[in-house]
């Protein structure tokens, strides 16, 4: 990946495209990579929907290759929802496709003149930038469709629904799946309203005729990728647990736990998760001819995906995350998988992410708009409301925190206005941490992996000793950003942080890449320098202090059913950064 | 247990499946009482230590997360909910003795010994370990009421039936009377319910 392709849509004369040497950015990737140009090239305090943002798209450090699990597609930007810097990433084949095109990442600046609708084709020999105002305002099912007549189906395709149009502070970009259905989704912060104000509706990528990245030592990188499978599907995690039943496994473990917010950060377990669980949720799938074990790119060994059909058997929408299952589900006080299944069609197809539009959903209820528990009336919303851009759909598709101003509900459960995903801080004090101190808003996947000789770094970790909530906190996040560097799903999390020796391997699978010697100190310094960056260029975008908070609620109101508040102290959250 | 009606059923290992929602929302069990969960589980169940170790690596007993369930005890009413490895952050902090156990440390459970004798205990099995050890904890027999029963025995289709016998209190009942039977003869409150599986 030894170039950029920088696309200005602002320039005279129309949407101008240049490629320029990758330099600095050839030996990195995913976040590192989007995380840096933000913070070098947009200005912090600039408006998240005009011409000074830039949406920065970037593969991962082993994408392209033939190294399992490497398909995550990096975005960055200052984000509309926080207003601080965001990556958010997915999964589909957008990664694997721009890295064997070569390109280290994509840099979309500046914005058209006029109201101009454009596409993007990128192959081996062009960038194609036309108008296709055929395309507006058209869902993402209906608009991939509509490309493959033009495009065919050897290509990946990136896209907005409706509301990247709209600029929904809630939108997300969609990057279809092997079967080329827009289900894997750039979901956080916002990302598809960036892309909206760009005027930019799809970009097409074409591999035709490119091969997959060479490694130094070809060698050395095949043995580590043996290692690395093997390490993956021996773990209970990753080749048994994930395979089977999904990330929706988690159902009836955080609900035991305490920590299953309901009706709106309310109590900590719900009546009803038996029947959205990934046990049941994988029972009906396959009964109806679906499947519970499928992956979202190729390359892909643990499969943690799956499909979900209707009772006559057809297709719905992709198996549902346990966050969307929660979020429409739990938190909703919604407990049938069919209205949740058709709420995360509808999230896909417009183009929302479905923690936002789901948190979203259940601060509604509480201001009275539905009632909990009325999924016809959920449904009615995102499809009706969101998806059609009415005054109300404007007000929701703007997120959580915007819905509980507009209609004055006190209970807003958001960090830097992003919705709290589906682990109450209260039960589990250390994700409070990471929600409130991430640069990225509350968010759960940025303080996930660890690993057994990362947290050794700088000294041991005894389990039974009452460690900080803040160091542990602290290497999580700076582990988590190493690992979206490296283009790998976080699911080889649990591999790696049981294995020592997949651990390694992965190290030496970006060692052979790269002909470099990797430890886990660089993986550690990795993550501080980029986490550092971010944090500089939320200082500049006017955050503090003050913004590395729970909602007041958590502190003062008891969750049953362990009646407990989160208790970490103000003055230990400002110490996370502190390295 | 003796005291109350018994139903007990037999039926294909391929219908296993029909109590997977049960047995996550759990199943109320005569047990003796008192002892640590690894001593339920081996002696009263026979479960090998080492499938406990390498398999059951997330417990929770009344809701608090377990780090060692040689010195988790129950007692009468107790919850014990038993899983596999979990994925996420928040997954790997419920798991026993995991490094991120600070993270849970509000809710983990706190060891404290209980009185000994007979009692019930609920028992939850999720993912791997609800496939795993189902056959072990149906055949142990448990607490149903009657209106669930039937709910249970309403809901099942005609797969469910195709090689199933069953018997109330030793007598025998066909398939397509079941529902009957129990409707009629079994009495309100609780029965039990002990369910075995052929090959």
């Amino acid at each position: 990946m030894d170039k950029i392709l920088r696309i200005n849509m602002g320039a005279a004369g129309g949407p101008q495209q240049s490629t320029e040497p990758a330099g600095e950015y050839t030996a990195l990737g995913g976040r590192a990579t989007t995380s840096m140009i933000v913070g070098k090239e947009v200005p912090p305090d600039c408006h998240p929907l005009g011409g000074e943002n830039k949406l920065v798209i970037a593969p991962g450090m082993l994408s392209g290759t033939a190294a399992a699990m490497s398909g995550r597609l990096s975005v960055g930007c200052k984000s509309p929802l926080t207003g601080g810097i965001k990556e958010s990433n997915a999964g589909g084949q957008a990664a694997q496709v721009l890295a064997r095109l070569g390109y280290a990442a994509i840099i979309i600046e500046g914005q058209p003149a006029g109201d101009d609708l454009y596409k993007i084709y990128i192959n081996k020999d062009k960038v194609d930038i036309t108008v296709d105002n055929s395309l507006k305002m058209l869902d993402n099912y209906p608009l991939i469709d509509k490309l493959r007549i033009e495009y065919g189906d050897k290509v990946a395709y990136m896209s907005i629904g409706s509301a990247g149009e709209r600029k929904f502070a809630a939108a997300s970009i969609a990057c279809t799946d092997m079967e080329l259905r827009p289900t894997r989704h750039c979901g956080r912060g916002g990302v598809g309203a960036v892309m909206g104000s760009k005027q930019i509706k799809a970009i097409i990528l074409d591999d035709a005729d490119c091969k997959p990245r060479q490694p130094q030592d070809p060698e050395k990188f095949k043995a580590a990728n043996r290692a690395f499978v093997e390490g993956i599907r021996k773990h209970p995690v990753s080749g048994e647990g994930l395979p089977a039943y999904g990330t929706n496994v988690l159902t009836n473990v955080l609900n035991e736990a305490g920590g299953y917010p309901t009706n709106n950060f309310k109590f900590g377990q719900f009546d009803g998760a038996t029947k959205i669980s990934g046990e049941s949720q994988a029972e009906l799938e396959v009964k109806r001819g679906g499947s519970a074990t499928h992956g979202c790119h190729r390359g892909c060994v643990i499969q943690c995906s799956g499909t979900f059909n209707d009772k006559n058997g057809k297709y719905v929408t992709k198996q549902p995350e346990y966050e969307t299952v929660w979020s429409h589900g739990g938190h909703c006080d919604i407990s049938d998988l069919d209205t949740i299944a058709t709420l995360d069609y509808w999230d896909d197809n417009i183009g929302v992410d479905t923690i936002e539009m789901g948190v979203t959903i259940g601060v509604a209820m509480d201001a009275g708009v539905i009632e909990f528990g009325d999924g016809e009336g959920a449904i009615r919303l995102v499809r009706d409301e969101v998806g059609k851009g009415t005054d109300l759909g404007r007000i929701l598709g703007n997120g959580a925190g915007f819905t509980g101003k507009a209609f004055a509900v006190e209970r807003v459960p958001v960090v830097k206005n992003q919705a709290l995903p589906a682990y109450d801080p209260r039960t589990v004090q250390g994700i409070g941490v990471t929600y409130a101190t991430s640069t990225q808003g509350a968010d759960h996947t940025a303080g996930y992996a660890v690993a057994t000789n990362i947290l050794k770094v700088g000294g041991d970790v005894d389990p039974l000793k009452p460690e900080g909530q803040i160091e542990l906190s602290r290497n999580l996040q700076i582990a988590t950003t190493a690992i979206d560097s490296t283009g790998m799903c976080l699911f080889i999390a649990f591999p790696i942080l049981d294995q020592p020796e997949t651990f390694q391997s992965l190290l030496d699978l970006l060692g052979s890449f790269y002909g470099i010697d990797m430890t886990g100190d660089d993986v550690v310094a990795l993550g501080q320098k980029v986490l550092t960056l971010e944090r500089e260029f939320n200082k500049g975008a006017g955050f503090g202090p003050e913004d590395d908070r729970l909602p007041k609620f958590f502190s003062t109101e008891k969750l049953p059913p362990h009646n407990i508040t989160f208790a970490v102290p103000d003055a230990e959250l400002d110490q996370l950064y502190n390295w | 247990m003796a005291d109350k009606q018994t139903v007990r059923m037999v039926l294909p290992l391929a219908e296993l499946p029909a109590f997977f929602p049960l047995l996550q929302q759990g199943l109320w069990l005569q047990v003796e009482v008192g002892c640590s969960v690894i001593e339920l589980l081996t002696d009263q169940f026979g479960i090998d230590v080492k499938y406990i170790n390498e398999r059951i690596t997330t417990l929770f007993l009344d809701g608090k997360a377990l780090d060692d369930p040689e010195t988790a005890y129950v007692k009468d009413g107790s919850i014990l909910a038993l899983s596999s490895a979990m994925p996420g952050l928040v997954g790997s902090t419920m798991r026993r003795g995991s490094h991120l156990a600070a993270m849970r440390g509000d809710i983990t459970y706190q060891s404290h010994p209980e009185e000994s004798g007979t009692g019930r205990v609920k028992i939850k099995l999720f993912n791997m370990v609800m496939s795993e050890l189902g056959e072990t904890v149906l055949a142990h027999g448990f607490w149903l009421s009657k209106s669930d029963l039937l709910e249970f025995l309403h809901e099942q289709e005609e797969n469910f039936w195709s090689d199933f016998t069953a018997s109330l209190d030793g007598d025998q009942v066909a398939p397509d009377e079941l529902i009957e039977v129990v409707s009629r003869v079994v009495s309100s409150g609780e029965t039990v319910l002990q369910v075995e599986f052929k090959s």
